[in-house]
């Protein structure tokens, strides 16, 4: 899970993983480990800390990794400019891995994406999705399309 | 490593540092662990086990990777660092405890996130404040837009009223001087005159109405004769009591030069209403105008002896349009909070008291301070104005007061040295007709033009004592006639005769070089005070 700090990586994990959900903001420091069984497969999700203005992302993290969920908070804008760069991150410590993106917070009012932008990120084979943590939905979606691919 | 080394690395690393650790052969077969890793919740591994089973953050990672982790949730959910060394084809696992600096890094961490999020809300927030600014803006621009057209459009509607309602009440006036006694005919011609001045007020109330709504009516302090404005007020109503058989008193306690600074026409505007609400309202007795003046402060009293208002009734009074069901008085119900708006304009309250059965009492005051005192004003000026008594029977006044009657019929009172000429320029043919048999019925020579483009023209060749200019007309308006007029040099006082009762008109026409503003339908009394002033001062 790759996006800027308080974005709903953590979020959309709990939700995906153990179907839990808080209002409350804690932010990741490193890296949390959580495993669900996906049909055949077990998926080992890293839940790494999301970029922000203290530090990078730390690469290090992303090794190993068999493909990316890129999460942005889309009642954030620039969150969703900015996978472009962490994607670059991504790319030169890893190489190209599948990845998905999940446009999250979408049930909140304020929550828009430039149609332009996603046009763009969809050209370079990425699916994205409408997700709320929250509401659970696109949730199960974005990890079952990112199966999909690795498998 | 040499023993002794591997002791102390052993000692310090491993006990004092409790690190834990995992060696994997190149299959990622566990071939070494240290005793504590179940503290980290490893303790299933063991040796021989492949490692991506039993530890999650080994899996898709091979034994060539050199890799640290500073942070790791371990299975017990202590944060952990792991440190992964590759020597040998074999890959030590380190696992240490971070608690503490995990514990440092998560409260700085979270502070500046939140910082971060804060700023980032209120950036949007101030961002939605700017939006919400110029919506607003843009909203109160389609409402200030939304209120002029419905002023011009009070403004169209009163001025399309009034054309055909001047004709229709100068009309009847003519034909009604025409009828002696009190016959049939005279009864139905009243009549008529009674609904087409009511008809009037309605239009001229909604006008103000709309004025008022659209903040359009501007409050014009003027220094003026304060007594003046009393004095009009008994000349105006003293007719209506005298019909009704009531009395009106006016009775003002101030000198009778006084002059103060205030908006006359306005103060006037309400004295009328009020008066007029209270003759309207009585049926006997008396109707009293009290007004007291001192420390430039102006205090007014209305008092009637009639029918009352219900405690329910005054509460509801002062909304618009509303009127007594049960009183029979036609009116449009806007005459009164017209008012009360006005006098709030002027920086005074309007307060009503009333017994059903005994009457009603509306009072108010403001500002009105001195601009001349009695004592600073010229002699001239005082015996220039007519004595009026502080206390006057106003039902008791005669008709000779009104300048109409003054005036007469005789023209030469005008000049007094010759017939008067006046030239009109009017495209309503009737409006026109009707003033020329106005003032033709006084002995006043008119010359009828249809346009602007012909007033100047018929200026250049003739003579004129007076014109009497209309501004809407075809070819040429009559702001433009005048300012033409102007241009060539000639000074024959003009008067103009408007259909809008707008302040702004009033304005525009007296700035482009007119001498006098009349609204129509024009009273041929207010014409001749006018027209008498007019040449007076120019004759002088």
């Amino acid at each position: 899970m790759v996006g800027d700090f308080a974005v709903g990586k953590t979020s959309l994990t709990q939700k995906f993983v153990n179907n839990a959900f808080s209002e409350k903001y804690l932010t990741t420091i490193g890296v949390k480990i959580d495993s669900v069984e996906l049909a055949d497969t077990k998926l080992i999700v890293w839940d790494v800390a999301g970029r922000d203005s203290l530090s990078p992302i730390n690469s290090s993290y992303l090794v190993g990794a068999a493909g990316i969920i890129l999460v942005a908070d889309c009642t954030r804008p620039h969150t969703l400019i900015d996978l472009a760069e962490l994607w670059e991150v991504v790319q030169q410590r890893i190489g190209n891995v599948p990845a998905t993106i999940a446009l999250n917070k979408c049930d909140l009012s304020d929550w828009k994406v430039d149609d332009a932008l996603i046009q763009q990120y969809e050209s370079r084979g990425w699916n994205c999705f409408p997700t709320s943590a929250k509401q659970g939905a696109g949730v199960s979606e974005i990890f079952e399309s990112l199966h999909q691919k690795i498998r | 490593m040499n023993p002794d080394l591997q002791q102390y690395v052993n000692q310090h690393l491993v006990e004092r540092l409790q690190i834990a650790y995992i060696c994997v052969d190149k299959d990622m077969m566990v071939c070494d662990v240290s005793k504590n890793l179940k503290d980290y919740g490893y303790g299933d591994v063991t040796n021989g086990v492949n490692v991506e089973d039993y530890v999650e953050f080994m899996v898709g990672l091979d034994t060539s990777t050199a890799l640290d982790l500073p942070f790791v949730t371990s299975p017990l959910g202590v944060p952990v660092s792991v440190s992964l060394l590759p020597e040998d084809g074999k890959l030590m696992i380190m696992i240490a405890d971070a608690s503490e600096h995990y514990e440092q890094r998560q409260q700085l961490q979270q502070k500046a996130n939140e910082n971060e999020l804060l700023l980032a809300q209120q950036n949007k927030l101030m961002a939605d404040l700017e939006l919400a600014s110029k919506e607003l803006a843009r909203n109160n621009k389609q409402l200030e837009e939304a209120s002029r057209l419905q002023t011009s459009f009070f403004s169209g509607v009163s001025h399309e009223f009034r054309t055909p309602l001047a004709s229709i009440i100068g009309y009847t006036e003519l034909v009604s001087q025409k009828f002696d006694g009190d016959g049939q005919e005279k009864k139905h011609l009243r009549a008529i005159q009674r609904s087409s001045k009511h008809l009037l007020s309605l239009v001229e109330n909604l006008l103000d109405h709309g004025k008022l709504d659209a903040n359009e009516i501007f409050i014009q302090p003027k220094s003026i004769l304060l007594n003046e404005v009393f004095d009009d007020v008994g000349i105006f109503l003293g007719p209506l009591a005298n019909a009704k058989h009531i009395s009106l008193k006016v009775q003002t306690d101030f000198p009778d030069h006084l002059m103060v600074t205030v908006d006359a026409s306005r103060l006037r505007q309400c004295l009328i209403n009020l008066v007029g609400n209270a003759i309207k309202f009585t049926d006997q007795g008396l109707v009293t105008l009290k007004a007291q003046w001192s420390n430039d402060l102006l205090e007014v009293v209305v008092q009637d002896t009639g029918m009352g208002i219900s405690e329910d009734d005054l509460q509801k009074i002062r909304l618009p349009f509303w009127q007594a069901a049960d009183t029979g008085k036609a009116g449009t119900g806007l005459g009164l909070t017209i008012t009360e708006r006005i006098i709030n304009l002027l920086g005074g309250e309007l307060k009503i008291s009333s017994q059903i059965g005994k009457g009603t009492t509306v009072s108010f005051e403001f500002l009105a301070p001195l601009s001349i005192s009695p004592e600073t004003l010229p002699a001239s000026k005082l015996s220039a104005t007519a004595p009026i008594s502080n206390t006057k029977e106003e039902s008791q006044v005669s008709l000779a007061k009104d300048n109409t009657k003054k005036t007469g019929k005789d023209s030469k009172k005008y000049k007094g040295k010759k017939d008067c000429k006046v030239l009109l320029a009017e495209d309503d043919y009737d409006i026109a007709i009707l003033v020329e048999l106005m003032l033709e019925e006084k002995g006043v020579g008119v010359t009828h033009v249809e346009n602007g483009d012909l007033a100047v023209k018929t200026l250049q060749d003739s003579e004129f004592d007076l014109v009497l200019m209309d501004i809407n007309m075809p070819v040429m308006s009559g702001y433009e006639a005048i300012k033409v007029i102007r241009e060539q040099g000639n000074l024959t006082p003009i008067i103009i005769m408007s259909a809008s009762a707008l302040d702004s008109d009033r304005e525009k026409a007296m700035k482009c070089g007119s001498d006098g503003y009349l609204v129509k339908p024009v009273e041929l009394s207010e014409l001749i005070a006018m027209t008498r002033e007019i040449v007076s001062k120019t004759s002088v």
